[in-house]
């Protein structure tokens, strides 16, 4: 891996994995920081459908809506690694991730052979 | 025992390819123009081939599926605009297919329709529900093999088979070209459909490929999707040859199953009608899928048979949702045959929204590393997407100016 990474192209619109290779969510966006005249530097990954109108326009405020709303940041320093898909040091409940199937879950499960 | 595998994969994948849409559009083809289009079945078969190897190929190396490159290569906002037309378009289709399902149990059995859209249903999100994706795409795949009868009532209808031949040059003996373009446009959409993709490399993902499996990829679509396109031959022409000049337009599934009674009697018509039904259940299923697919994908949302239902919550339910709907829709009497038209003509619409990202990211090295496009796959790519743009443009002016094929 080089050490140079281009952004928008490699790390916007790509797969979380957790720890456990779980997939939890997109990289919606970034968040970056610096002063006028400082190096710009990328403080966290931000994910979910409050970023959404930012992207998408009229569409994506549609589509935040249709979501529920709801954006997680994940600072930059939990990233293990990023490949074709960006690679977190922590399980996604730890970073707030994937609670949209952490809910939904229980419900599903109820179903007879659902663990099939 | 691997290559036993490679045949059942095959096998699988020929009862696969061909579905409601190849079904409507082979035969009437057949039925209007003769044998002169199969030139244009080829066409769209090694389209379908030269995809699917594609996005098979960026499955095993990345592990990602074909809505994990439209996000990533058309950005959030064109993604979502691909989404949305996909999910048009797949729900349309899942429709079809189920209302073909339940006209095929009703020829079977007799029994009411809207009775058997019900049955129907319940015994797809069964199957569903307990069975595992091997078994999946083998159970109907297998069935779908069926179809073969109408490779031995093609031949039995002692066609005339220099103007077979003849139909394999690209030429047009018409009065009405617009109805042939227009034709021409529906073959080819049902050939490359984009489900077939989100699927195929979603089915990749599932059957966990690797590296390794590349030449298991290369197989399945070349040896498969090509034994499905003889198929698609077949098809056109048992249309030609039975319903050609005379005046009989197979409007119904039912006459398609006639193409192989006339000649073969009883049995031809049940195995045409099991392997229909076969078809159109394991294209039902595909799509039903591929619509969970497509929105999980393109969100980052867990997804995938292989995680069980509890491993991929929302996954889940969308499917859940997308059969529902369908079921609804199958239940306001909407005409099968007539939906799968539309499908076909608004899925060449929105095919470039695929294929172009398909392309892109089998050419990226940083992901492929020595496994990104070669020569041949970029030049046959690059072929395809003048094709498949050429299409879009034209679909839906033909759709109005033949008045949907009825000229």
């Amino acid at each position: 891996m080089s050490d140079s990474i281009d952004l928008g192209l490699r790390v916007v619109d790509r797969q979380l994995l957790d720890s456990d290779e779980r997939r939890c969510g997109k990289v919606d966006d970034l968040a970056l920081e610096g002063g006028p005249g400082e190096e710009l530097r990328v403080a966290a990954i931000l994910s979910g459908p409050d970023v959404w109108p930012n992207r998408g326009g009229l569409l994506g405020r549609l589509a935040a809506w249709i979501g529920g709303g709801g954006r997680v940041r994940v600072p930059w320093n939990e990233v293990a690694k990023v490949d074709v898909q960006v690679r977190l040091k922590k399980r996604a409940p730890e970073l707030g991730l994937g609670r949209g199937d952490d809910r939904l879950r229980p419900l599903i499960a109820k179903i007879p052979d659902a663990d099939r | 025992m691997k290559i036993f595998q490679v045949a059942l994969g095959i096998l699988a994948a020929i009862g696969g390819f061909v579905d409601i849409g190849d079904l409507v559009f082979n035969v009437s083809a057949g039925a209007t123009f003769g044998y002169q289009l199969l030139w244009v079945v080829v066409i769209g078969v090694v389209g379908i081939i030269v995809y699917s190897e594609m996005c098979g190929r960026v499955a095993a190396v990345s592990g990602k599926a074909v809505f994990d490159a439209v996000r990533e290569r058309l950005g959030f906002r064109t993604g979502l605009v691909a989404l949305l037309s996909a999910q048009v378009v797949n729900l349309m289709t899942l429709t079809a297919e189920i209302g073909g399902v339940a006209i095929c149990l009703q020829l079977l059995s007799g029994l009411p329709y809207r009775w058997l859209i019900l049955i129907a249903g319940i015994v797809l999100a069964v199957v569903v529900w307990v069975t595992s994706f091997d078994w999946i795409e083998r159970i109907f795949g297998y069935g779908g093999l069926c179809l073969l009868v109408f490779a031995v009532a093609a031949a039995k209808l002692h066609p005339v088979w220099s103007a077979v031949g003849h139909g394999f040059v690209p030429h047009m003996q018409t009065q009405s070209p617009l109805l042939y373009a227009y034709f021409a446009i529906g073959l080819l959409g049902a050939a490359m459909t984009p489900y077939e993709v989100y699927f195929y490399s979603s089915g990749g993902v599932e059957e966990r490929w690797s590296p390794k499996d590349l030449g298991l990829n290369k197989a399945n679509a070349i040896i498969g999707y090509g034994l499905g396109g003889f198929l698609s031959f077949s098809l056109m022409i048992v249309g030609g040859s039975l319903f050609l000049d005379k005046g009989i337009e197979p409007e119904f599934l039912g006459s398609i199953a006639l193409g192989a009674e006339v000649p073969l009697g009883q049995i031809g018509l049940l195995l045409a009608l099991v392997g229909i039904l076969f078809a159109v259940s394991g294209a039902a299923i595909d799509t039903l899928f591929s619509g969970a697919y497509s929105l999980a994908q393109f969100l980052g949302w867990e997804w995938g048979r292989y995680r069980a239902q509890t491993g991929a919550p929302r996954f889940t339910l969308t499917w859940g949702v997308l059969l529902v709907l369908a079921l609804g829709a199958v239940m306001t009497g909407v005409d099968p045959v007539m939906l799968t038209e539309y499908a076909v003509i608004f899925s060449a619409v929105a095919l470039p929204l695929t294929y172009i990202p398909i392309l892109l990211v089998a050419n990226d090295r940083s992901y492929m590393r020595e496994y990104a496009n070669g020569r041949l796959a970029n030049v046959l790519g690059l072929i395809y997407l003048a094709v498949i743009v050429v299409i879009s443009l034209s679909a839906v002016p033909l759709l109005i100016l033949t008045n949907v094929g009825q000229n």
